[in-house]
């Protein structure tokens, strides 16, 4: 192994390594396995080698995107986080990433990127502000409308946007959820005894961004935040794992750990990006004005110049 | 289904009993159903029965038009009717009856999870193998699914179901899964309901929890549905512990109190376990 795999995924905000779940799940498992992994914390999913994020960069089997691929590579590369489980704790591992999948992410997804509120104060807000200039126009009503689709398509027929009684359904199912886990939690560390494991990083990585974000209508939070040893847990890997990159911004830190490619890419960027939204202003101003009549442009010979320079000067006094 | 209805749902039924003329409505056995939905009906049938509540077993080849979510099966009980495992196991509690009262937290926190862990990988892996497999799909759930349908109702309505699930698995990271790595991920699950049985009769040692009427549903109509090849047969049949799970629960709530006719001429008709 040369150089160490490239992992592309969204930046940190809200004092978290990643706001993205699923970036958050691949981020922790490297730390909990030790996998050396370059990290590239980028805004904008165009950068990502696949279109989308995150995305690892493997040496053999090109380009993975799915989390659940990721980490299965990270494993065959002998970053393996689940070494010390038994063939039943394996099994529970699974059921339990079944269990959040089914009943805490959609609602997850529901309350970044569907309850009106949430969305267009925080998460839209927070998107368009990160993503660089003409792409955030777009890229964060796209994922609105894939989010939309996607939480359509996992609840089935049955889901109507702007109903009550389903809305309040998929939160039961997510309460319960949480519950469920902080259950099995009981005042263990980790889910597995001392030393965290792949469900741990799924968990942490579903139960952070709601203990984090500050959602303007957080039912999530309020259940969560009446569940300590759930809080306790998030916020010990926090501080056990991503003491760095955590409080003093995530701007600071990945940038020497991700080596010189976001620093030099990111300043011509927004210089570039500044100067064309100067441009394009003033390119609509002018044409503005030619179009309304406001200034008009004429081809004149040297003769008569002067004549009309008069003729526009009476122009002007006409509109005034 | 919401929680005013259920709050209502809760205080009616604790009043009434189970009555004698309960009705579980479900395809044509013979005819129509496919693989995800006969799984489905077998998991609620058997749970009923591990419940011993008695109920008449009705095939009406619209029974997915009549279920109020759109799911097969659906139990009609006085002047309710309810879809589906996961809500007509909390009706049946309202009842009174309950197989999983005996279990602490932790074990039912447990029991959630690993129902999750088969409607998500393996009741997702039958909806792929039957709308997404072609050559499944042009051999059986094709005709089966129009069975009840004339030309062109019979083309367009299999169009329909076919376009919903690719986009649901599209939308689950299905989409771009070869079938081979889905009989590895129906292997997986197994491994996993495998190792977590172990020896024991049950999933939760000796008393039947809804886990086990779920898992024996689809692990049953697995090992007894003939497909276009055996390979999702074999991965299950690998597991020698969960065949003879499907067998035990067979074996005692299906054969010898024979109290519902359908319940016993489905099984005869269908070939019995190795």
């Amino acid at each position: 192994m040369a150089a160490p795999m490239e992992l592309y995924c969204w930046k940190g905000d809200w004092g978290l390594p990643s706001v993205d779940p699923d970036c958050l799940t691949v981020l922790t498992y490297a730390k909990f396995s030790g996998a050396p992994l370059k990290v590239h914390k980028v805004t904008n999913p165009w950068r990502s080698p696949s279109g989308r994020l995150p995305a690892l960069k493997t040496h053999d089997d090109g380009v993975l995107f799915q989390p659940s691929k990721i980490i299965t590579h990270l494993r065959k590369q002998k970053y393996n986080a689940d070494y010390d489980l038994s063939a039943k704790q394996g099994a529970d591992t699974l059921a339990f990433i079944s269990l959040l999948e089914e009943k805490l992410l959609p609602a997850l997804i529901h309350s970044f990127w569907v309850e009106g509120k949430n969305y267009v104060e925080h998460t839209r807000r927070w998107y368009a502000e990160s993503i660089p200039f003409p792409l955030n126009f777009f890229l964060p009503n796209q994922m609105h409308k894939r989010n939309l689709e996607r939480l359509q398509l996992i609840r089935g027929d049955s889901w109507r946007e702007e109903d009550e009684d389903t809305e309040r359904q998929l939160y039961t199912d997510a309460q319960e959820c949480m519950s469920l886990l902080s259950q099995r939690l009981a005042k263990h560390k980790f889910f597995f005894g001392d030393s965290p494991a792949s469900l741990d990083a799924y968990v942490f990585s579903h139960l952070a961004p709601i203990l984090s974000a500050k959602l303007p209508n957080n039912k999530l939070q309020q259940h969560l935040s009446s569940l300590p040893n759930l809080c306790q847990y998030c916020r010990a890997i926090l501080t056990i794992y991503f003491a760095w990159e955590g409080d003093s911004g995530p701007r600071i830190t990945p940038k020497p750990q991700s080596g010189e490619t976001p620093d030099t890419e990111e300043e011509p960027h927004k210089r570039r990006n500044q100067v064309l939204s100067v441009l394009v202003g003033l390119l609509a101003m002018v044409g503005y004005a030619v179009l309304s009549g406001i200034v008009s442009i004429q081809r004149v010979g040297p003769d008569h110049a002067l004549e009309q320079g008069i003729a526009m000067e009476d122009n002007e006094e006409e509109e005034e | 289904m919401s929680l005013v209805t259920d709050a209502f749902v809760s205080q009616i039924a604790a009043v009434e009993p189970w009555p004698e003329n309960a009705a579980l409505y479900q395809p044509l056995k013979s005819e129509q159903v496919l693989l995800s939905d006969n799984a489905s009906c077998l998991a609620v049938q058997a749970f009923l029965k591990m419940c011993n509540l008695p109920v008449q077993v009705v095939c009406r080849a619209n029974a997915e038009y009549m279920s109020p979510s759109g799911k097969v099966p659906f139990i009609h009980v006085g002047n309710q009717v309810i879809s589906e495992l996961g809500p007509i196991v909390q009706f049946v509690k309202a009842k009174g009856h309950s197989l999983s009262d005996g279990l602490d937290e932790v074990q039912r926190a447990e029991m959630k999870a690993y129902m999750e862990l088969v409607n998500n990988m393996l009741l997702t892996a039958e909806l792929y193998i039957q709308w997404c497999d072609e050559a499944t799909l042009e051999e059986i759930t094709q005709p089966r699914y129009s069975f009840p349908y004339s030309w062109p109702l019979n083309y367009f309505l299999v169009f329909q179901r076919k376009w919903e699930i690719k986009r649901k698995m599209k939308a689950i990271g299905w989409a771009t899964k070869t079938l081979e790595q889905v009989f590895e991920d129906v292997d997986q699950c197994c491994q996993a309901l495998s190792q977590r049985l172990g020896t024991q009769p049950y999933f939760f040692n000796k008393q039947p929890t809804e886990l086990d009427a779920l898992v024996f549903g689809h692990l049953f109509t697995i090992l007894t549905t003939q497909l276009t090849n055996d390979e999702l047969q074999e991965k299950v049949k690998n597991y020698s512990n969960l065949i003879a799970f499907c067998r035990r629960i067979e074996q005692h709530y299906f054969e010898d109190h024979d109290s519902s006719i359908s319940s016993s001429t489905k099984l005869s008709k269908g070939p019995t376990l190795p």
